[in-house]
């Protein structure tokens, strides 16, 4: 249970609000560097922390993301042509480079320097992985570039695709801590999704409906161990990292590449949801990646050139009821992506908080809005630096394992919950 | 065979969900929870007496080392939720000893462990078998942040 003013508080994140400050001391991810995949590509409209934007890529190569509006009459930019060195409007031919400087107003004289009194607000859009990110605060305290590790293996490693979510980002991101709906919510994707199916870990996950969890402090955020009963009187976890503000990752099952999320809000009604699947040392394979495109495991199956997932609120998430019946899946919702989707949007765009009825399995929510608001409150009163700032703090893993049961798995697993690059994931 | 499509009506879909109507969900009133706070050692028993000074539902504290099992017994018995407090001085007995008691009774159980990762790794060990959900913290506040949560 949350009260009022402290749910507003973590769910606003447009210009000005607390929260929303905290976003913009961030590198966030922006949109998928495949959205501007040529020189002088189309522009692309982009909504992060409510501020509407416009990306684009110059015939230099030099990625831009400005307000989306000209500074002149207020048209939008995505009508505009990506010309040499920046996009020009279509309205009246203003032009702007990568940094927001007017280049050109073309009704003013030849030798009028008026443009250079004329600047849209920019932000830095960078290429690091198959994001390109950006950095919405202030420049004098922009951190170094992200080091996930998904992001830093060679990109025949990695996969990343991209959904809208139609509810707040806390909502989406809680979802990803609670590792307690896993046996539940997913349990047909444990025994037939081809990115999921056939480890020792889900023969554990489905045996024991009722874990165990432990909350652990991290210098970025937070990890949650899920335990559950293993053989010979040994415990079998799945670690769970939380990295400030909303990153986290999924533990990993056999071989399997492993998944994670980058939850980003477009605005306090919608959420960007990055998922990523990442094999650590190994290229994924043809089948891994098609199967990631089709929307399994973790992805989703959008509608052909949108990031609109096809199982959405339009057509209640295309329920099967029979599938639900013959426990192929346990909602009727097909799809790991939109099984969480469709009953995080169910709980309302800005979920109530004051009306929950929290109990002690949901100790990793308790603490991560603690940690959140927290650290909100440190950089509006005092400009404490948050956690996950610091990149060290990005690179971390998860993990699972069976461990002795006096085995702590915060201690036994330190080298376990670190990016080791070259070194396989530590998985069941 | 597939069951016979349905048509979807605005009023009784998922696009029926909006921040409007949001407002209006579960407007039963939502009780407090019986939860029982046991402090297992001398410093947690400290932090106990701290938390109590708040203004609380239906939580009750309880120092565990003053408890007999009959004391116990009487507290758990309207209760649903056991939170065990400890710090690096845990009593694994005692823990042990409430687990029991709880687990007759299909109470659940929590473990608040107050203090620096290292300092309270032996009582992390002795609390594992027997909080079904455990936290570490070094901020004694997380105790009345979880209480308040779970409407103690």
């Amino acid at each position: 249970m949350l009260k009022t003013e402290v749910n507003e508080l973590l769910t606003q994140t447009g210009p000005e609000t607390p929260t929303g400050e905290l976003f913009r001391r961030y590198w966030i991810p922006a949109l998928l560097a495949e959205e501007l995949p040529e020189n002088d590509c189309p522009p692309v409209r982009v909504k992060i922390l409510s501020e509407r934007l416009i990306a684009f890529r110059t015939s230099d190569g030099e990625y831009g993301l400005i307000d989306e509006f000209c500074a002149h009459r207020g048209a939008s930019l995505w009508f505009g042509r990506v010309e040499q060195g920046g996009l020009r409007c279509a309205y009246h031919g203003w032009k702007y480079a990568t940094s927001g400087q007017c280049l050109e107003v073309p009704s003013e004289p030849e030798n009028s320097n008026f443009c250079s009194k004329v600047m849209l607000t920019a932000y830095p859009l960078v290429k690091v992985g198959d994001l390109l990110w950006t950095y919405m605060g202030d420049p004098a305290k922009r951190p170094g570039l992200p080091e996930f590790e998904f992001a830093q293996v060679p990109p025949e490693q990695t996969f990343t695709s991209k959904r809208w979510q139609e509810s707040n980002w806390l909502q989406a991101l809680e979802g990803g801590i609670d590792s307690s709906h896993v046996s539940w919510l997913h349990s047909g994707g444990l025994k037939n999704d081809p990115l999921f199916k056939g480890t020792k870990g889900n023969e554990y996950n489905l045996n024991d409906l009722r874990p165990f969890f432990e909350v652990a402090e991290a210098d970025g955020g937070l990890f949650v161990g899920a335990r559950r009963n293993a053989e010979d009187g040994k415990y079998y976890w799945r670690i769970t990292p939380w990295v400030m503000p909303s990153f986290t990752l999924v533990p990993p099952r056999g071989d399997h590449p492993v998944h994670g999320h980058f939850w980003v809000p477009i605005d306090d009604e919608n959420t960007w949801v990055y998922t990523f699947d990442y094999h650590p040392t190994r290229a994924l394979t043809a089948e891994e990646r098609q199967h990631m495109k089709d929307g399994h495991g973790v992805h989703s199956r959008n509608i052909p050139g949108t990031y609109r997932p096809e199982d959405n609120k339009d057509n209640d998430y295309l329920m099967d009821r029979d599938a639900q019946k013959r426990g192929e899946t346990f909602s009727g919702v097909r799809g790991i992506a939109q099984q969480d989707a469709s009953l995080q949007e169910s709980m309302g765009p800005i979920v109530d908080r004051t009306k929950e009825r929290l109990v002690s399995s949901d100790t990793g929510i308790i603490k991560a809005r603690q940690k959140l608001r927290k650290a909100v409150e440190a950089l509006r009163d005092q400009g404490v630096t948050p956690p996950g700032v610091d990149t060290a703090h990005h690179r971390v893993r998860s993990a699972a394992i069976v461990l002795p049961q006096e085995e702590s798995f915060i201690e036994s697993c330190a080298d376990d919950l670190t990016a080791r690059p070259g070194v396989a994931h530590t998985s069941v | 065979m597939t069951a016979p499509v349905r048509p979807i009506l605005l009023n009784s879909c998922a696009l029926a969900a909006t921040a409007k109507e949001a407002r209006f969900r579960i407007d039963r009133p939502i009780g407090s929870r019986a939860a029982l706070i046991i402090a297992l050692d001398n410093a947690a028993a400290a932090v106990v007496d701290r938390v109590a000074e708040r203004r609380w539902g239906g939580a009750r504290f309880l120092h565990a080392g003053d408890s007999t099992e009959a004391r116990l017994a009487e507290e758990l018995a309207d209760a649903d939720v056991a939170i065990m407090i400890a710090t690096a001085d845990a009593d694994a007995h005692l823990a042990a000893a409430i687990a029991r008691a709880c687990a007759t009774r299909g109470i659940m159980t929590a473990g608040l462990i107050v203090g620096a990762r290292a300092d309270v790794a032996e009582a992390v060990s002795a609390l594992r078998p027997y909080a079904r959900n455990l936290m570490v913290t070094d901020d004694e506040d997380d105790v009345a942040e979880v209480l308040t949560a779970l409407r103690a």
